[in-house]
């Protein structure tokens, strides 16, 4: 019974789900090969817009680590026409917010605005995607900005260092993947002007950026603007891609680092994952759903509540850079736990990975399986009342899968996923023979581990 | 296109039009005989509804030797009611594409829900069964508290949570306020009486507010559903605050030493006023001016000039009864001295030299513009609609927001400059390692040293 019912079930929730809502967009190319989406919405005065370039961490070459996110820390230093300060001073003396971000696959940067500011936002993103200043001065200075920001946000945190720098190195084969996101200081200190020079020319062109404009505009008039802007930036030629492949075999791996700041232990659980966009990825991301997705998953009520090992946790498709949203291959669905120091960081193990074990063998019953698709629906839903991250994912779907009407119809791939094909994906992807593991214990980085640090 | 692009000067920023007026949406307001009040806000824009019930409740209302009180009656009130197990509630919350769970802050206790629009019934019904029945059970109770200790001496592991501890200690004194955590045996003392206790003095329809916002059904059957689940609960007198008195302002240098901290976490801070303060706006204005934002002073000349710190910023936290004025930086141990004293310089400077004409437009336009920035999304809308009844604001407070904010002059600022921003009756906490950045600190006086442990 339950085979035959189960596609006309999910035929009903899949239709009800495309009735729901729409994001309404248009998508053109300019002349120079940039890649343009409008998706008006005039309901609050608010518009966002999103520009999302083809190159990141995994673009940077061996002695520069870092260099993505050194650059895009440059980026906020002037242009040809906007001098140091003006980009900050022009978005936030109008109430906007901005900012950018590095990313294994791409780098973004979004101004929010009130709307009636459109045009200042696009007049700064085309200054500087025209011309940068790139100066000594603003290198050097932006060198220490970074340094200090890995001191804070790394550094001097808990976790932070094991999870940067460490957890990819023992995750991947390939430098390209397996080198620290935010560098080494020695390499940050090597970065010179000429490199900044060149990656600008090569990645920050025209064809290889995507530009969403969301929220309170009108289409006609900000085609206008955005022809005028940007029509007239020379495209280069297209950015050779760096090799990320990974070997085919796959052997597991495990570490241990004794973390200075923690005071809680915690693990890290990691399995290489499928292809973006495969039938295995929209099943690994139910399976997700159903280990870790909110105060009914499996891990919250059967290791924080039941066992109560785990104390804190949170998993990705893409962790811990990315989420199934902007996951690329190779990258691995990963969990971290944070957990009770009662219990050895392998016995939870041994419970993480027995839970994944039970959905192994015996798939999932029709009643959890709809709630986790529920669930799903509904935070996905609550996040497109955002303007940003509407703009945020109709360009990270053009960019990572160029079709950006995933948006409104990727929710139906991830309700049709069956029980069957969680199990197998399960089965697949996440055994003790393909898993690697990352202990981390509290304790003086250079003292032996179970020596507690103060 | 050609020709429209000629006509345009790309060397300057456009011109661009003044900042539309935003309308708030439309509040439609109902209340219950047992004195539960309700707002209604319709926003069609995606099928989901968006739930909050707050009480003036929180944790200045713990007792002294139960820090975190609040709190744990929070984190529990949806684990277990008469009529669910904790499993159960989180089965049919996530069931209607839901999340239920509360909060205490420092002045109130919220309880927070959101579902797809189809299901606002059952979110009332679920919110009802957990705020009139929760049982607090035994079982979940020790669950609860192993689980908190553990997260607390996860949090104790970061600076920032030994900066904040210590600066509400030393701002707020004596008053509740000034406890920002609870301490690992304060979590081993709760006990279910206790919380019981907590929940029927704190949460009553009478001080209650409902709000339900997002694609509702009608009005009058929106209140029908509210009036069946809420509208047996006996109202009760509200319980009395504590006094709002706060030690006078004065200088003081805290070292909290943290070994192998790589940087210093640097934090000044002072009494201030709450939103229905006179002084609230310009003071607003003032830490703007000072901190807020990348093209602030602090930012422009820690950051961007000498390149001291990530960042570095103020804030004003507003609660009911009183506010925090802090400014925050982390630095590299190297440069403490010179950045304390950049920071100490900003602070003496803003009373000196008040804001030029464009500073201040700037800062308006500013706060004016990410007020209505934060008005996007249904759950933000509903946390400002909770803030202004429970802070107990003018109930056109957020119509009349940007222009009180526009309405600030340079003298004004000027004027709450000297009164609250001043370095001379600050209260300095360094979060650091002694060892690196004692001497440094020696040339601001004596520190009072305390473990971060």
């Amino acid at each position: 019974m339950k085979t035959v019912l189960l596609p006309a079930l999910v035929f009903c929730v899949t239709k009800v789900m495309s009735a729901d809502f729409r994001i309404a967009f248009e998508k053109y190319t300019l002349d120079n090969g940039m890649r343009v989406i409008l998706a008006p919405d005039r309901s609050v005065p608010v518009v966002s817009i999103y520009l999302i370039y083809g190159v990141g961490a995994r673009s940077e070459e061996r002695g520069r680590t870092g260099f993505a996110h050194l650059f895009e820390h440059m980026m906020f230093q002037g242009s040809a026409n906007a001098p140091k300060g003006l980009h900050f001073k022009l978005v936030e003396s109008n109430g906007g917010t901005l900012n950018g971000s590095t990313h294994p696959d791409y780098t973004d940067y979004y101004e929010v605005l009130p709307s009636n500011k459109l045009a200042a936002g696009l007049w700064l993103e085309a200054d500087r995607m025209r011309g940068l200043a790139i100066t000594e001065e603003n290198l050097a200075n932006q060198k220490e900005a970074v340094k200090q920001e890995r001191r804070l946000s790394f550094d001097n945190q808990p976790y932070a260092t094991a999870i940067v720098d460490h957890w990819p190195q023992l995750a991947f084969r390939n430098w390209s993947n397996s080198h620290s996101l935010i560098g080494s200081f020695e390499d940050l200190e090597a970065a010179t002007v000429e490199d900044v020079a060149r990656f600008f020319k090569t990645y920050y062109a025209p064809n290889n950026a995507v530009l969403v404009l969301a929220g309170d505009l009108d289409t006609a008039e900000a085609k206008k603007l955005v022809g005028t802007y940007f029509g007239d930036i020379p495209p280069q030629p297209p950015p050779k891609h760096p090799d990320l492949s990974e070997p085919a075999t796959i052997e597991a791996r495990s570490a241990t680092y004794a973390d200075p700041h923690a005071q809680v232990p915690a693990v890290v659980i990691g399995y290489p994952g499928p292809p973006r966009r495969s039938a295995d990825y929209y099943a690994l991301a139910m399976l997700d759903v159903l280990l870790t997705g909110g105060e009914s998953s499996r891990f919250q009520q059967n290791l924080v509540k039941g066992k109560q090992s785990v104390v804190q946790f949170e998993a990705n498709l893409g962790w811990p850079f990315a989420s199934a949203s902007d996951y690329k291959e190779p990258g691995h669905y990963a969990i971290f736990l944070l957990h009770n120091p009662k219990f050895a960081g392998r016995d939870v193990v041994d419970q993480a990975q027995a839970e994944i074990d039970a959905i192994r063998k015996e798939g999932v019953g029709e009643a959890e399986l709809n709630r986790a698709r529920t669930f799903l629906r509904a935070s996905r839903i609550h996040q497109l009342q955002s303007s940003l991250r509407r703009a945020m994912l109709l360009g990270q779907y053009e960019l990572l899968d160029g079709n950006p009407d995933l948006i409104n119809t990727e929710l139906q791939e991830f309700l049709k996923v069956t029980s069957e094909q969680i199990r197998a994906a399960a089965a697949k992807y996440c055994t003790p023979e393909r898993r690697f593991t990352l202990e981390i214990v509290p304790g003086k980085a250079e003292t032996a581990r179970g020596e507690r640090g103060k | 296109m050609m020709t429209f692009s000629q006509v345009i000067d790309r060397s300057r920023p456009p011109e661009t039009p003044s900042l539309p007026t935003f309308r708030m949406p439309n509040v439609y307001e109902a209340e219950l005989r047992n004195g539960l009040k309700i707002l209604l806000v319709e926003d069609r824009r995606l099928p989901v509804v968006t739930l909050r019930l707050g009480f003036p409740a929180g944790s200045k209302f713990d007792p002294p030797e139960l820090p975190g009180l609040a709190e744990a009656a929070a984190a529990l009130l949806t684990q277990g009611t008469k009529a669910r197990t904790s499993r159960q509630i989180a089965e049919e919350a996530a069931a209607i594409g839901g999340t239920l769970e509360a909060q205490a802050g420092a002045d109130s206790l919220v309880l927070r829900g959101n579902a797809l629009a189809e299901n606002l019934a059952k979110l009332l019904e679920l919110a009802a069964d957990v705020t009139l029945h929760a049982t607090f059970p035994e079982e979940e109770i020790g669950i609860y508290k192993a689980k908190r200790k553990q997260e607390l001496l996860a949090e104790r592991s970061q600076a920032a949570y030994w900066a904040e501890e210590k600066l509400a200690e030393t701002v707020f004194g004596p008053h509740p306020y000034a406890r920002l955590n609870p301490t690992l045996e304060s979590i081993e003392r709760v006990e279910r009486k206790a919380l019981a206790a907590y929940r029927d003095r704190m949460l009553a329809p009478n001080t209650g507010v409902l709000i339900v916002l997002g694609a509702l059904p009608g009005r009058d059957q929106v209140v029908k559903l509210v009036a069946d689940r809420f509208g047996n609960w006996e109202p009760r007198e509200a319980v009395r605050p504590p006094e709002a008195k706060f030690p006078k302002p004065q200088r003081s240098l805290k070292l909290v030493d943290r070994a192998g901290s790589v940087q210093a976490d640097i934090r000044v801070g002072r009494l201030a006023v709450n939103r229905n303060d006179p002084d609230y706006f310009p003071l607003l204005v003032a830490s703007t001016v000072l901190g807020g934002g990348a093209s602030s002073r602090l930012f422009m000349h820690i950051r961007e000039q000498k390149g001291f710190a990530y960042d570095a910023h103020s804030m004003l936290q507003p609660r009911k009864d009183a506010g925090l004025f802090s400014v925050v930086t982390q630095v590299r141990n190297e440069v403490v001295e010179p950045a304390l004293e950049a920071v100490l310089e900003e602070m003496e400077r803003i009373a000196k030299e008040p804001p030029t004409a464009e500073e201040l437009a700037d800062v308006k336009n500013y706060l004016s513009g990410i007020f209505v920035l934060g008005l996007e999304t249904q759950s933000a809308l509903a946390n400002q609609l909770m803030m202004v009844r429970l802070m107990e604001l003018p109930q056109n407070y957020l119509e009349q927001y940007t222009a009180r904010v526009q309405a600030v002059t340079a003298e004004q600022v000027r004027s709450v400059a000297q009164k609250y921003i001043r370095p001379a009756d600050a209260s300095l906490v360094i979060v650091g390692d002694a060892s690196r950045i004692l001497k440094a600190l020696e040339t601001f006086g004596k520190p009072v040293i305390v473990k971060a442990e």
